[in-house]
């Protein structure tokens, strides 16, 4: 296809070159002929939206290269380019830098493509162009502030990664000084204890440090794995039975856990610990006299909103005995499950002692 | 009161290296009662290297923390050492140990109960003696990776 018109793109009756060249004339589109034909392919004709957009008028264009319009920022391998389009006779598209009269620059976005004659021989250079400097402009005004942007989010993350270096820190530091004072007191009840000679006042101190001991075992499950906020309510009866087991070796009674995995809040763990220590440790420590056998079961498991905790044993059972002159544990029983919002109630289980706790749990805790 | 032989029948010559002085004193009472015999306490690093040198202990029981800062780590690379000696760590800074463990073969975690003392210095008096471990679990007493069997 050269370009020239043939039947079909014949202009209607009446439309004459004149009239084509009154619209191009009046087009707010900056057009530019040249004429690749003549010496330097100067420009031979060009519209007033070309004039507009350049500042130049029409006697200090035609006659001279479009090098004319550029200036020391234009790129130069564009311009080279370009050239080698114009030279291979090619259609071409970029946007160069270029200069108005009175030197001011603008992004000139252009098209030149090659007009031919009817034999296909290039007569002319055809290019409409587009002032792109506010394009331009919007690009590196949106370079600037994703810019600042990054710089932003960056200085940000950099605070809020210090900012949780140092909670971690801080909570490392006060879980450590937690678990270091809870054994020192423990030890310095037991020490106590061993200077005190044998009676009241030492099994006092005694059972004191054994709470102590429970609050501990609490404590050191928690944070013990990745989550600080809940601990797993299975593995920390276990671990607490088995230490009661182990302090009352005397006792003769079997121990059974059956406690159902549950993902509890920290919050329950230390009177969790309290209840199930006494509960236990009453068990072991009364329900056996002289080397009876049996067994202590313990067990705990998900029941619709709640947990149902039951510590039982076949044991001589509450009336046969003998009476806590303080009943101390029990009343530290019904403070914690009162602190959990829970109920308990205490059975003759016939043979032996059977107390059920019933303590609701947030929605969230989970198997 | 009559002598008590621990578990597994050997008594242990125990270093205590542990800054506070009164988890120390309860500790030296608690493995006098368990049978073993402690051969002193500790609660600088200096001191405690000095310690472990004169005495040869069988067993070091490191807290981290010492009154000089964190040096318990160290205190268990030069103990551990000696071949005579086995370090265990006694800590409520767990997360302070490397990952070689620093020569010591586990950690006691605190705060600990009798037990898990009684148990973890069982089961380094079986290892020391050839057998193998119990086999029983370990409550509050873990194994330095590579240490087990």
């Amino acid at each position: 296809m050269t370009g020239f018109p043939t039947e079909a793109t014949a202009f209607p009756p009446g439309f004459t070159v004149d009239v084509f060249a009154a619209a191009f004339e009046a087009s707010p589109t900056p057009m530019v002929v040249t004429d690749p034909r003549r010496d330097d392919n100067p420009i031979v004709w060009a519209n007033g939206a070309f004039l507009g957009l350049t500042g130049y008028g029409r006697d200090e264009l035609y006659g001279h290269n479009c090098r004319r319009l550029q200036g020391p920022a234009t790129d130069r391998a564009t311009l080279a380019a370009l050239r080698e389009a114009i030279a291979q006779g090619r259609a071409f598209e970029c946007e160069l830098l270029n200069y108005r009269k009175d030197g001011t620059p603008f992004w000139n976005g252009m098209t030149v493509n090659p007009v031919r004659d009817a034999d296909g021989a290039i007569l002319y250079f055809f290019s409409a162009q587009a002032d792109m400097t506010h394009k331009h402009r919007l690009e590196a005004a949106m370079r600037d502030t994703n810019g600042a942007l990054e710089r932003e989010v960056g200085e940000r993350t950099a605070d809020l990664r210090f900012a949780l270096e140092q909670k971690t820190a801080l909570l490392h530091e006060v879980d450590h000084r937690v678990k270091n004072n809870l054994q020192v007191i423990s030890s310095l009840m037991l020490l106590k204890a061993r200077r005190t000679p044998p009676g009241e006042a030492r099994d006092a101190l005694q059972a004191m440090a054994e709470r102590i001991g429970a609050l501990s075992t609490a404590h050191r499950m928690l944070y013990s794995e990745g989550d600080a906020a809940r601990f797993d309510v299975s593995a920390f009866a276990d671990d607490l039975i088995a230490d009661l087991a182990a302090a009352h070796e005397a006792c003769a009674a079997r121990v059974e856990t059956e406690v159902e995995p549950l993902a509890l809040p920290a919050a329950m763990a230390a009177p969790l610990a309290l209840m199930l220590h006494e509960l236990a440790g009453n068990a072991f420590r009364h329900a056996f006299p002289g080397g009876r056998a049996g067994r202590v079961r313990v067990s705990a498991r998900r029941d619709g909103a709640g947990m149902e905790l039951v510590v039982e044993d076949d044991g001589i059972g509450l009336s046969a005995g003998v009476p806590n002159p303080t009943g101390f544990g029990r009343m530290l029983v019904e403070m914690v499950v009162r602190q959990l919002r829970g109920t308990i109630a205490w059975s003759e289980a016939a043979p032996g002692t059977r107390a059920a706790i019933r303590v609701p749990l947030p929605a969230e805790a989970a198997p | 009161m009559p002598e008590v032989r621990p578990a597994s029948g050997e008594a242990l010559r125990i270093l205590v290296v542990e800054d506070e002085v009164l988890i120390a004193l309860e500790l030296e009472c608690l493995l006098e009662d368990l049978g073993h015999v402690s051969v002193g306490v500790a609660s600088a690093s200096a001191e405690a290297i000095a310690l472990g040198r004169s005495t040869a202990p069988d067993v070091a029981l490191v807290d981290i923390h010492l009154i000089d800062g964190p040096t318990g780590v160290e205190v268990a690379r030069a103990l551990s050492a000696d071949p005579r000696t086995t370090v265990v760590f006694m800590t409520a800074n767990a997360k302070r140990i490397p990952p070689d463990f620093a020569g010591a073969v586990g950690v006691i975690a605190k705060p600990y109960s009798e037990r898990t003392v009684a148990s973890a210095l069982d089961y380094v008096a079986r290892c020391r003696s050839g057998h193998g471990p119990s086999g029983e679990t370990l409550d509050g007493f873990c194994l330095a990776p590579g240490a087990a069997g």
